[in-house]
Protein backbone atom coordinates (compact mmCIF):
# COMPACT_ATOMS: atom_id res chain seq x y z
CA UNK A 1 0.00 0.00 0.00
CA UNK A 2 1.54 3.25 -1.16
CA UNK A 3 0.10 6.71 -1.16
CA UNK A 4 2.37 9.27 -2.80
CA UNK A 5 0.65 12.40 -4.09
CA UNK A 6 3.95 14.02 -5.14
CA UNK A 7 4.03 12.09 -8.45
CA UNK A 8 1.12 14.23 -9.59
CA UNK A 9 3.18 17.42 -9.55
CA UNK A 10 4.14 17.45 -13.26
CA UNK A 11 0.48 16.88 -14.17
CA UNK A 12 -0.99 19.77 -12.23
CA UNK A 13 -1.02 21.86 -15.42
CA UNK A 14 -3.17 19.27 -17.20
CA UNK A 15 -5.58 19.18 -14.30
CA UNK A 16 -5.74 22.98 -14.27
CA UNK A 17 -6.58 22.96 -17.99
CA UNK A 18 -9.37 20.47 -17.27
CA UNK A 19 -10.61 22.63 -14.41
CA UNK A 20 -10.72 25.65 -16.73
CA UNK A 21 -12.82 23.73 -19.24
CA UNK A 22 -15.16 22.59 -16.44
CA UNK A 23 -15.49 26.18 -15.21
CA UNK A 24 -16.19 27.45 -18.73
CA UNK A 25 -18.78 24.76 -19.44
CA UNK A 26 -20.46 25.40 -16.09
CA UNK A 27 -20.50 29.17 -16.55
CA UNK A 28 -22.06 28.88 -20.03
CA UNK A 29 -24.50 26.24 -18.82
CA UNK A 30 -25.45 28.44 -15.85
CA UNK A 31 -26.27 31.30 -18.22
CA UNK A 32 -28.31 28.98 -20.45
CA UNK A 33 -30.05 27.35 -17.51
CA UNK A 34 -30.92 30.73 -15.96
CA UNK A 35 -32.40 32.02 -19.20
CA UNK A 36 -34.38 28.84 -19.78
CA UNK A 37 -35.32 28.55 -16.11
CA UNK A 38 -36.75 32.08 -15.93
CA UNK A 39 -38.81 31.58 -19.09
CA UNK A 40 -40.10 28.20 -17.91
CA UNK A 41 -40.85 29.54 -14.44
CA UNK A 42 -42.86 32.39 -15.97
CA UNK A 43 -44.72 29.83 -18.09
CA UNK A 44 -45.43 27.67 -15.05
CA UNK A 45 -46.88 30.59 -13.12
CA UNK A 46 -48.67 32.09 -16.14
CA UNK A 47 -52.40 32.34 -16.50
CA UNK A 48 -52.41 30.15 -19.61
CA UNK A 49 -53.27 26.49 -19.28
CA UNK A 50 -51.28 25.37 -22.33
CA UNK A 51 -48.14 27.25 -21.24
CA UNK A 52 -48.33 25.69 -17.78
CA UNK A 53 -48.82 22.25 -19.26
CA UNK A 54 -45.87 22.45 -21.66
CA UNK A 55 -43.59 23.82 -18.95
CA UNK A 56 -44.65 21.16 -16.46
CA UNK A 57 -44.01 18.35 -18.94
CA UNK A 58 -40.53 19.75 -19.65
CA UNK A 59 -39.62 19.96 -15.97
CA UNK A 60 -41.10 16.54 -15.24
CA UNK A 61 -39.16 14.84 -18.03
CA UNK A 62 -35.80 16.50 -17.42
CA UNK A 63 -35.93 15.95 -13.67
CA UNK A 64 -36.89 12.28 -13.89
CA UNK A 65 -34.57 11.03 -16.61
CA UNK A 66 -30.89 10.49 -15.73
CA UNK A 67 -28.57 13.17 -17.08
CA UNK A 68 -26.35 10.65 -18.84
CA UNK A 69 -29.35 9.39 -20.85
CA UNK A 70 -30.26 12.96 -21.84
CA UNK A 71 -26.64 13.54 -22.80
CA UNK A 72 -26.43 10.43 -24.99
CA UNK A 73 -29.79 11.30 -26.54
CA UNK A 74 -28.39 14.65 -27.68
CA UNK A 75 -24.85 13.46 -28.45
CA UNK A 76 -25.95 10.59 -30.70
CA UNK A 77 -29.29 12.04 -31.74
CA UNK A 78 -28.38 15.54 -32.92
CA UNK A 79 -26.11 14.38 -35.78
CA UNK A 80 -29.03 12.22 -36.99
CA UNK A 81 -31.05 15.35 -37.65
CA UNK A 82 -28.03 17.03 -39.26
CA UNK A 83 -27.14 19.23 -36.30
CA UNK A 84 -23.38 18.81 -35.99
CA UNK A 85 -22.20 20.17 -32.66
CA UNK A 86 -18.86 19.70 -30.93
CA UNK A 87 -18.77 17.59 -27.78
CA UNK A 88 -18.31 20.78 -25.77
CA UNK A 89 -21.35 22.49 -27.31
CA UNK A 90 -23.46 19.36 -26.86
CA UNK A 91 -22.37 19.14 -23.24
CA UNK A 92 -23.21 22.78 -22.53
CA UNK A 93 -26.58 22.35 -24.25
CA UNK A 94 -27.42 19.24 -22.22
CA UNK A 95 -26.32 20.87 -18.97
CA UNK A 96 -28.41 23.97 -19.76
CA UNK A 97 -31.50 21.89 -20.56
CA UNK A 98 -31.18 19.81 -17.40
CA UNK A 99 -30.22 22.83 -15.28
CA UNK A 100 -33.14 24.85 -16.65
CA UNK A 101 -35.61 22.42 -15.12
CA UNK A 102 -34.07 22.83 -11.66
CA UNK A 103 -33.64 26.61 -12.02
CA UNK A 104 -37.30 26.96 -13.00
CA UNK A 105 -38.31 25.22 -9.77
CA UNK A 106 -36.31 27.71 -7.73
CA UNK A 107 -37.51 30.79 -9.63
CA UNK A 108 -41.08 29.52 -9.54
CA UNK A 109 -41.09 29.40 -5.76
CA UNK A 110 -39.50 32.87 -5.80
CA UNK A 111 -42.39 34.13 -7.93
CA UNK A 112 -45.01 32.40 -5.78
CA UNK A 113 -43.47 34.03 -2.71
CA UNK A 114 -44.08 37.51 -4.18
CA UNK A 115 -46.35 39.65 -2.06
CA UNK A 116 -49.63 39.92 -4.05
CA UNK A 117 -49.91 43.52 -2.87
CA UNK A 118 -46.81 44.44 -4.86
CA UNK A 119 -48.35 43.04 -8.06
CA UNK A 120 -51.68 44.74 -7.40
CA UNK A 121 -49.92 48.05 -6.78
CA UNK A 122 -48.08 47.66 -10.08
CA UNK A 123 -51.32 46.87 -11.90
CA UNK A 124 -53.20 49.87 -10.49
CA UNK A 125 -50.26 52.07 -11.38
CA UNK A 126 -51.05 51.20 -14.97
CA UNK A 127 -47.80 49.34 -15.74
CA UNK A 128 -48.01 47.07 -18.77
CA UNK A 129 -47.75 43.31 -18.27
CA UNK A 130 -44.30 43.28 -19.80
CA UNK A 131 -43.12 46.11 -17.54
CA UNK A 132 -44.43 44.27 -14.49
CA UNK A 133 -42.49 41.14 -15.45
CA UNK A 134 -39.40 43.05 -16.51
CA UNK A 135 -39.13 45.45 -13.56
CA UNK A 136 -40.90 43.72 -10.70
CA UNK A 137 -41.51 39.98 -10.95
CA UNK A 138 -38.20 38.79 -12.41
CA UNK A 139 -35.83 41.02 -10.38
CA UNK A 140 -37.50 40.23 -7.06
CA UNK A 141 -37.81 36.51 -7.79
CA UNK A 142 -34.17 36.31 -8.88
CA UNK A 143 -32.95 38.26 -5.87
CA UNK A 144 -34.75 36.14 -3.30
CA UNK A 145 -33.60 32.90 -4.90
CA UNK A 146 -29.86 33.51 -5.06
CA UNK A 147 -29.04 30.96 -2.36
CA UNK A 148 -31.12 28.10 -3.82
CA UNK A 149 -29.71 29.02 -7.23
CA UNK A 150 -26.27 28.54 -5.70
CA UNK A 151 -27.31 25.02 -4.71
CA UNK A 152 -28.45 24.37 -8.30
CA UNK A 153 -25.12 25.66 -9.58
CA UNK A 154 -23.26 23.35 -7.21
CA UNK A 155 -25.25 20.46 -8.64
CA UNK A 156 -24.45 21.66 -12.15
CA UNK A 157 -20.72 21.54 -11.36
CA UNK A 158 -21.02 18.02 -9.97
CA UNK A 159 -23.11 16.94 -12.97
CA UNK A 160 -20.58 18.40 -15.40
CA UNK A 161 -18.23 15.53 -14.50
CA UNK A 162 -20.54 13.31 -16.58
CA UNK A 163 -19.49 15.24 -19.70
CA UNK A 164 -16.33 13.12 -19.60
CA UNK A 165 -18.55 10.30 -20.95
CA UNK A 166 -18.86 12.08 -24.31
CA UNK A 167 -15.10 12.42 -24.87
CA UNK A 168 -14.87 15.90 -23.36
CA UNK A 169 -11.63 16.33 -21.41
CA UNK A 170 -12.89 18.53 -18.62
CA UNK A 171 -11.62 18.04 -15.07
CA UNK A 172 -12.79 14.43 -14.75
CA UNK A 173 -11.91 13.49 -18.34
CA UNK A 174 -8.47 15.08 -17.97
CA UNK A 175 -7.93 13.26 -14.69
CA UNK A 176 -8.70 9.94 -16.38
CA UNK A 177 -5.80 10.57 -18.75
CA UNK A 178 -3.50 11.57 -15.90
CA UNK A 179 -4.50 8.45 -13.98
CA UNK A 180 -3.60 6.18 -16.88
CA UNK A 181 -0.31 8.04 -17.41
CA UNK A 182 0.86 7.86 -13.82
CA UNK A 183 -0.65 4.51 -12.77
CA UNK A 184 -1.68 6.32 -9.59
CA UNK A 185 -5.49 6.33 -9.85
CA UNK A 186 -6.11 6.59 -6.13
CA UNK A 187 -4.01 9.73 -5.73
CA UNK A 188 -5.54 11.33 -8.84
CA UNK A 189 -9.15 10.69 -7.93
CA UNK A 190 -8.65 11.54 -4.26
CA UNK A 191 -7.21 14.89 -5.35
CA UNK A 192 -10.11 15.30 -7.75
CA UNK A 193 -12.61 14.67 -4.96
CA UNK A 194 -11.02 17.42 -2.90
CA UNK A 195 -10.88 19.79 -5.88
CA UNK A 196 -14.58 19.39 -6.62
CA UNK A 197 -15.42 19.73 -2.93
CA UNK A 198 -13.36 22.94 -2.76
CA UNK A 199 -15.00 24.35 -5.90
CA UNK A 200 -18.53 23.64 -4.74
CA UNK A 201 -17.72 24.91 -1.26
CA UNK A 202 -16.49 28.20 -2.71
CA UNK A 203 -19.62 28.50 -4.86
CA UNK A 204 -21.94 27.94 -1.92
CA UNK A 205 -19.97 30.43 0.21
CA UNK A 206 -20.12 33.01 -2.58
CA UNK A 207 -23.82 32.49 -3.26
CA UNK A 208 -24.57 32.75 0.47
CA UNK A 209 -22.64 36.02 0.70
CA UNK A 210 -24.32 37.42 -2.42
CA UNK A 211 -27.71 36.38 -1.09
CA UNK A 212 -27.15 38.20 2.18
CA UNK A 213 -25.81 41.28 0.40
CA UNK A 214 -28.72 41.57 -2.08
CA UNK A 215 -31.39 40.82 0.51
CA UNK A 216 -29.93 42.92 3.32
CA UNK A 217 -32.94 45.26 3.30
CA UNK A 218 -35.37 42.37 3.84
CA UNK A 219 -33.99 41.11 7.12
CA UNK B 1 -26.22 -9.48 -43.44
CA UNK B 2 -26.51 -6.38 -41.34
CA UNK B 3 -27.60 -6.48 -37.74
CA UNK B 4 -29.08 -3.01 -37.46
CA UNK B 5 -32.68 -4.07 -36.93
CA UNK B 6 -34.28 -4.46 -33.53
CA UNK B 7 -34.91 -8.07 -32.57
CA UNK B 8 -36.98 -9.75 -29.88
CA UNK B 9 -33.76 -10.48 -28.01
CA UNK B 10 -33.17 -6.74 -27.57
CA UNK B 11 -36.28 -6.61 -25.41
CA UNK B 12 -34.79 -9.31 -23.21
CA UNK B 13 -31.53 -7.36 -23.02
CA UNK B 14 -33.44 -4.24 -22.02
CA UNK B 15 -35.30 -6.10 -19.29
CA UNK B 16 -32.05 -7.58 -18.05
CA UNK B 17 -30.52 -4.10 -17.84
CA UNK B 18 -33.60 -2.86 -16.05
CA UNK B 19 -33.26 -5.71 -13.58
CA UNK B 20 -29.62 -4.86 -12.88
CA UNK B 21 -30.47 -1.17 -12.37
CA UNK B 22 -33.39 -1.92 -10.08
CA UNK B 23 -31.60 -4.52 -7.97
CA UNK B 24 -28.52 -2.33 -7.53
CA UNK B 25 -30.78 0.58 -6.63
CA UNK B 26 -32.67 -1.54 -4.08
CA UNK B 27 -29.50 -3.00 -2.55
CA UNK B 28 -27.68 0.33 -2.26
CA UNK B 29 -30.79 2.01 -0.84
CA UNK B 30 -31.10 -0.59 1.93
CA UNK B 31 -27.37 -0.53 2.76
CA UNK B 32 -27.28 3.26 2.49
CA UNK B 33 -30.26 3.66 4.81
CA UNK B 34 -28.74 1.40 7.47
CA UNK B 35 -25.30 3.02 7.22
CA UNK B 36 -26.67 6.56 7.11
CA UNK B 37 -28.88 5.99 10.15
CA UNK B 38 -25.98 4.43 12.08
CA UNK B 39 -23.92 7.42 11.03
CA UNK B 40 -26.59 9.78 12.39
CA UNK B 41 -26.67 7.81 15.66
CA UNK B 42 -22.97 8.65 16.16
CA UNK B 43 -24.06 12.25 16.21
CA UNK B 44 -27.16 11.67 18.35
CA UNK B 45 -25.05 9.96 21.02
CA UNK B 46 -22.33 12.62 20.57
CA UNK B 47 -19.55 10.06 20.15
CA UNK B 48 -16.37 12.15 20.32
CA UNK B 49 -14.08 12.35 17.24
CA UNK B 50 -16.16 9.79 15.29
CA UNK B 51 -19.14 12.17 15.09
CA UNK B 52 -17.01 15.00 13.66
CA UNK B 53 -15.29 12.59 11.30
CA UNK B 54 -18.67 11.33 10.07
CA UNK B 55 -19.84 14.89 9.40
CA UNK B 56 -16.66 15.63 7.41
CA UNK B 57 -16.92 12.47 5.29
CA UNK B 58 -20.61 13.12 4.60
CA UNK B 59 -19.77 16.66 3.53
CA UNK B 60 -17.05 15.40 1.17
CA UNK B 61 -19.31 12.75 -0.38
CA UNK B 62 -22.12 15.26 -0.79
CA UNK B 63 -19.90 17.82 -2.49
CA UNK B 64 -18.08 15.70 -5.05
CA UNK B 65 -19.38 14.05 -8.22
CA UNK B 66 -20.54 10.46 -7.86
CA UNK B 67 -18.61 9.68 -11.03
CA UNK B 68 -15.33 10.68 -9.36
CA UNK B 69 -16.21 8.63 -6.28
CA UNK B 70 -16.93 5.72 -8.58
CA UNK B 71 -13.54 6.09 -10.30
CA UNK B 72 -11.80 6.41 -6.93
CA UNK B 73 -13.32 3.15 -5.74
CA UNK B 74 -13.12 1.22 -9.00
CA UNK B 75 -9.68 2.31 -10.26
CA UNK B 76 -8.09 3.68 -7.08
CA UNK B 77 -8.94 1.24 -4.29
CA UNK B 78 -7.62 -1.91 -6.01
CA UNK B 79 -4.26 -0.21 -6.61
CA UNK B 80 -4.05 1.15 -3.09
CA UNK B 81 -5.07 -2.08 -1.37
CA UNK B 82 -3.58 -4.47 -3.97
CA UNK B 83 -6.89 -6.27 -4.49
CA UNK B 84 -9.40 -6.82 -7.24
CA UNK B 85 -12.80 -5.25 -7.40
CA UNK B 86 -15.50 -6.19 -9.88
CA UNK B 87 -17.48 -3.31 -11.39
CA UNK B 88 -20.60 -4.45 -9.52
CA UNK B 89 -18.76 -4.46 -6.19
CA UNK B 90 -17.34 -1.01 -6.87
CA UNK B 91 -20.81 0.24 -7.79
CA UNK B 92 -22.29 -1.26 -4.62
CA UNK B 93 -19.65 0.35 -2.40
CA UNK B 94 -19.83 3.77 -4.03
CA UNK B 95 -23.58 4.09 -4.32
CA UNK B 96 -24.18 2.78 -0.79
CA UNK B 97 -21.68 5.26 0.61
CA UNK B 98 -23.18 8.10 -1.38
CA UNK B 99 -26.73 7.25 -0.33
CA UNK B 100 -25.55 6.90 3.28
CA UNK B 101 -24.08 10.43 3.22
CA UNK B 102 -27.37 11.94 2.07
CA UNK B 103 -29.42 9.80 4.46
CA UNK B 104 -27.13 11.05 7.25
CA UNK B 105 -27.87 14.68 6.37
CA UNK B 106 -31.62 14.05 6.18
CA UNK B 107 -31.63 12.05 9.44
CA UNK B 108 -29.68 14.72 11.30
CA UNK B 109 -32.04 17.51 10.26
CA UNK B 110 -35.06 15.28 10.96
CA UNK B 111 -33.79 14.55 14.47
CA UNK B 112 -33.13 18.24 15.03
CA UNK B 113 -36.65 19.07 13.89
CA UNK B 114 -38.01 17.39 17.04
CA UNK B 115 -38.23 20.02 19.76
CA UNK B 116 -35.50 20.03 22.41
CA UNK B 117 -38.10 20.34 25.16
CA UNK B 118 -39.61 16.99 24.17
CA UNK B 119 -36.26 15.28 24.65
CA UNK B 120 -35.74 17.07 27.97
CA UNK B 121 -39.23 16.06 29.12
CA UNK B 122 -38.58 12.46 28.16
CA UNK B 123 -35.32 12.52 30.12
CA UNK B 124 -37.07 13.99 33.14
CA UNK B 125 -39.60 11.18 33.00
CA UNK B 126 -36.72 8.76 33.31
CA UNK B 127 -36.55 7.43 29.75
CA UNK B 128 -33.11 6.32 28.69
CA UNK B 129 -31.46 7.98 25.70
CA UNK B 130 -32.34 4.96 23.55
CA UNK B 131 -35.97 4.94 24.72
CA UNK B 132 -36.23 8.65 24.00
CA UNK B 133 -34.97 8.01 20.49
CA UNK B 134 -37.16 4.97 19.92
CA UNK B 135 -40.43 6.26 21.41
CA UNK B 136 -40.26 10.05 21.09
CA UNK B 137 -37.79 11.20 18.47
CA UNK B 138 -37.85 8.48 15.81
CA UNK B 139 -41.61 8.47 15.01
CA UNK B 140 -41.70 12.25 14.54
CA UNK B 141 -38.37 12.40 12.74
CA UNK B 142 -39.51 9.67 10.34
CA UNK B 143 -42.56 11.68 9.34
CA UNK B 144 -40.43 14.80 8.92
CA UNK B 145 -37.65 13.15 6.95
CA UNK B 146 -39.81 11.19 4.56
CA UNK B 147 -40.36 14.01 2.08
CA UNK B 148 -36.64 14.71 1.57
CA UNK B 149 -36.02 10.95 1.50
CA UNK B 150 -38.42 10.57 -1.43
CA UNK B 151 -36.49 13.21 -3.36
CA UNK B 152 -33.24 11.46 -2.49
CA UNK B 153 -34.47 8.05 -3.72
CA UNK B 154 -35.68 9.46 -7.04
CA UNK B 155 -32.30 11.13 -7.41
CA UNK B 156 -30.34 8.00 -6.44
CA UNK B 157 -32.20 5.99 -9.06
CA UNK B 158 -30.83 8.36 -11.68
CA UNK B 159 -27.38 8.20 -10.14
CA UNK B 160 -27.34 4.42 -10.73
CA UNK B 161 -27.11 5.21 -14.46
CA UNK B 162 -23.49 6.34 -13.90
CA UNK B 163 -22.30 2.82 -13.13
CA UNK B 164 -22.59 2.09 -16.85
CA UNK B 165 -19.39 4.13 -17.23
CA UNK B 166 -17.34 1.54 -15.33
CA UNK B 167 -18.85 -1.32 -17.30
CA UNK B 168 -21.80 -2.59 -15.30
CA UNK B 169 -24.41 -3.69 -17.83
CA UNK B 170 -27.31 -1.71 -16.42
CA UNK B 171 -30.15 -0.07 -18.32
CA UNK B 172 -27.97 2.78 -19.61
CA UNK B 173 -25.22 0.42 -20.75
CA UNK B 174 -27.79 -1.70 -22.60
CA UNK B 175 -28.97 1.51 -24.22
CA UNK B 176 -25.41 2.31 -25.30
CA UNK B 177 -24.96 -1.20 -26.73
CA UNK B 178 -28.23 -1.08 -28.67
CA UNK B 179 -27.47 2.44 -29.81
CA UNK B 180 -24.12 1.45 -31.27
CA UNK B 181 -25.55 -1.61 -33.00
CA UNK B 182 -28.76 -0.21 -34.45
CA UNK B 183 -27.65 3.42 -34.91
CA UNK B 184 -31.14 4.58 -33.97
CA UNK B 185 -30.36 6.91 -31.07
CA UNK B 186 -33.80 8.53 -30.90
CA UNK B 187 -35.68 5.27 -30.44
CA UNK B 188 -33.15 3.68 -28.08
CA UNK B 189 -32.62 6.64 -25.75
CA UNK B 190 -36.32 7.51 -25.72
CA UNK B 191 -37.19 3.99 -24.59
CA UNK B 192 -34.40 3.98 -21.97
CA UNK B 193 -35.41 7.44 -20.76
CA UNK B 194 -39.05 6.38 -20.56
CA UNK B 195 -38.17 3.33 -18.47
CA UNK B 196 -36.20 5.49 -16.01
CA UNK B 197 -39.04 8.01 -15.97
CA UNK B 198 -41.63 5.35 -15.16
CA UNK B 199 -39.46 3.93 -12.39
CA UNK B 200 -38.98 7.40 -10.89
CA UNK B 201 -42.73 8.01 -10.94
CA UNK B 202 -43.34 4.63 -9.33
CA UNK B 203 -40.89 5.41 -6.51
CA UNK B 204 -42.42 8.85 -5.95
CA UNK B 205 -45.91 7.33 -5.91
CA UNK B 206 -45.06 4.58 -3.42
CA UNK B 207 -43.23 7.04 -1.15
CA UNK B 208 -46.14 9.51 -1.25
CA UNK B 209 -48.53 6.76 -0.12
CA UNK B 210 -46.22 5.73 2.71
CA UNK B 211 -45.82 9.34 3.80
CA UNK B 212 -49.58 9.79 4.04
CA UNK B 213 -49.67 6.81 6.39
CA UNK B 214 -46.80 8.13 8.50
CA UNK B 215 -48.51 11.50 8.82
CA UNK B 216 -51.95 10.00 9.49
CA UNK B 217 -51.72 10.91 13.19
CA UNK B 218 -51.67 14.64 12.49
CA UNK B 219 -54.40 14.63 9.87
CA UNK B 220 -57.85 16.06 10.32
CA UNK B 221 -60.17 13.13 10.83
CA UNK B 222 -63.47 14.98 11.03
CA UNK B 223 -65.73 15.27 14.04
Amino acid sequence: MTFDPTILEPYLGDLAAGARLTALACALALAGALLLGVVVALMRTANLAWARRIANVYVDVFRNVPFIVQLFFLFYGLPEVKVELSAFATGVLALSLAGGAFVSDVIRSGILALDPGVLEAAQVSGLSRFAIYRHIVVPIALRTSIRPLGAVFVNLILTSSILSAITLNELTGGAKIVASDTFAPFEVYALLLLLYAAMTWLVSLASGALHRRLNRNLA
Amino acid sequence: MRYDEFTAHDLLLLLQGLGVSVSLFAATTVIGLVLGLAWALLRYYRVPVLAQFAALVAELLKNSPVLVQLFLVFFGLPVLLQTDLSPVEAALITLSGNTAAFVYVIAVSAIESVGREQIETARVFGLSRWQTLRRVVAPQAAAFGFGPLTGLLVNQLQVTSLISVIGVVDLTKVGAILNLRTLKPFIVWTVVGLLYYLMARLIAHVCARMETRLRAHSQWKGL
